[in-house]
């Protein structure tokens, strides 16, 4: 009912069709790596997704978060822009429900952009490294679906910045800072790639399975934590009011 | 029975009382007209009514029903329209109330019937952003009267609405509560507007209530103070004027009884 709501909220602000297109941009990245430059990439003697990640997820994970960021901004945006989060504070409704309704949509799009970025890993794959598609498909999906558990407290983080920030430039100053902050964060300390603009940047292709496990334990707990962070948020706020 | 009812409810922010301890009585199926100037406290106390502002101290009750804890089934009972229109301006009007609509869960039919009481029917499809003020206005009043409620609670309705606008949303508030059984709590900071609507009248100066009763007795009240009576608008005004000339020499006072301590008191270390 709430996700239903959010989502005619969002009627003329291009928001899905803003991801579609942040998603295709972004899985031009590795295609236009790879017509450029396929002989450096095919030499390596490595898994064809695995080549692909390592040359191009820098890039992309960092458009997906500034996508992420514009899109949490957007859903608040509307709110904060005529009012309309006061008129939906007197209404029947609690406000957290609006706040996880909002990330229910932000989750799908995002899932889209990964949906998208996943067929350009596959068809360069199969375009320059013969690889079969059984592998490829099941190599992509692999990646792209621990990035996107890994990306989830990034999305939640932004959101709640978002929902605190009436002016929509103060949201998106912030998460511009935090995506570069996280660009420059040492990548072999496993403590300052907990941040959860820094997360996004690991690859899943020749990591250990006990890294993998802890990271996936980090990105769910992190993500729980900033849901109850935001809960926690909302009550004081009602207080303070 | 009161519809809505306050126990010396009163808001403080950081030193600066907004609402000092009033005491209301809304009885049901009234229109009641709360008047003050800018800044007395109105919208304060209609947002306490609607969960949006906490009370510093008191208690307030509305259908029977305690806030804090029924607040979710207070705003169920309740249409409201706070300061400015409230809205998504990406949104056509008919899609603004469509979203009320869908968390009030109200037949479709409810949007069309608020559309048509408040005289937006023409203008549902254009984006509310493009609306004028006068617009935003009608639709903010379309979504508090959306799905009948039996409270309404309106915050300066006619405010950049043109002199026909005025009239009609005026007779619209008029007729409410027999039409549909509901009690209308409004505001406006001219008597002479309210009186032309409401059944009981409530007035509040810096947070305080001044006078609550109906028009009849307040022209009593008046006359007995020695206020103007036949002119309502010169009357509101002494009533104001007295009540700040009154407060002024409570200042004094206060700062003469400071100003003597301190002096005595540093006498007393003279010595």
């Amino acid at each position: 009912m709430s996700l239903y709501t959010e989502f005619r909220k969002l009627k003329r602000t291009c928001f899905f069709p803003a991801f579609a297109a942040g998603g295709v941009l972004s899985a031009a990245f590795p295609v236009l790596n790879m017509a450029v430059r396929s002989e450096l990439f095919t030499a390596i003697n490595a898994p064809a997704i695995q080549i692909l990640m390592e040359n191009n997820w820098e890039m992309m994970v960092m458009l997906n978060l500034l996508l992420l960021i514009t899109g949490a901004c957007i859903l608040y945006h509307i709110e904060y822009a005529e009012n309309g989060i006061q008129k939906m504070q007197a209404l029947p409704l609690r406000e957290a429900s609006l706040f996880f309704g909002k990330a229910a949509l932000l989750v799908p799009a995002f899932a889209l952009m990964a949906v998208i970025e996943a067929a350009s890993l596959i068809f360069c794959g199969a375009r320059w490294f013969n690889e079969s598609a059984g592998t490829l498909i099941s190599d992509a999906a692999a990646s792209l679906g621990f990035a996107f558990l890994l990306t989830l407290p990034a999305l939640i983080l932004s959101l709640m910045i978002s929902s605190l920030c009436q002016n929509m430039w103060t949201m998106l100053g912030i998460g511009v800072l935090c995506v570069f902050t996280a660009s420059m964060l040492p990548a072999d300390s496993f403590l300052a790639s907990l941040f959860p603009y820094a997360m996004p940047f690991q690859i899943l292709p020749g990591m250990e399975t006990e890294q993998i496990t802890r990271y996936c334990i980090a990105a769910a707990a992190e993500t729980a934590v900033l849901g109850s962070a935001e809960l926690i948020i909302l009550k004081t706020r009602r207080l303070f009011a | 029975m009161n519809m809505i009812e306050t126990k010396k409810l009163a808001k403080t922010y950081s030193g600066f009382t907004a609402v000092n301890g009033i005491s209301l009585h809304v009885p049901k199926g009234s229109v009641y007209g709360f008047v003050g100037p800018n800044g007395a406290g109105k919208s304060t106390t209609m947002k306490m009514f609607l969960g949006l502002t906490r009370p510093t101290a008191g208690s307030f009750t509305i259908n029977n029903m305690q806030y804090p804890q029924d607040r979710v089934k207070i705003l169920r009972n309740v249409g409201s329209f706070i300061e400015a229109p409230a809205f998504y301006g990406n949104l056509t009007g008919e899609e603004n109330l469509d979203i009320i609509r869908r968390i009030l869960r109200l037949p479709k039919s409810s949007v069309t019937d608020a559309l048509e009481l408040v005289g937006l029917t023409e203008h549902r499809r254009r984006l509310a952003k493009k609306y004028s003020l006068g617009m935003k206005q009608r639709l903010g009043l379309a979504g508090a009267l959306l799905g009948r409620p039996p409270i309404l609670i309106l915050d300066e309705p006619t405010n950049g609405l043109d002199p026909v606008g005025i009239h009609e949303i005026r007779m619209l508030i008029r007729s409410l509560p027999e039409k549909f059984d509901c009690t209308v709590f409004v505001s406006s900071h001219l008597l002479s507007e309210i009186e032309l609507m409401a059944d009981n009248i409530g007035i509040l100066n810096h947070g305080r209530l001044l006078f609550e009763g109906t028009l009849e007795e307040l022209k009593e009240d008046a006359a007995m103070k020695g206020y103007p009576t036949d002119n309502l608008e010169d009357m509101f005004l002494a009533l104001i004027e007295d009540d700040n000339s009154r407060k002024g020499s409570n200042r004094k006072n206060n700062s003469k009884r400071d100003s003597r301590k301190t002096e005595s008191s540093r006498k007393g270390g003279a010595r």
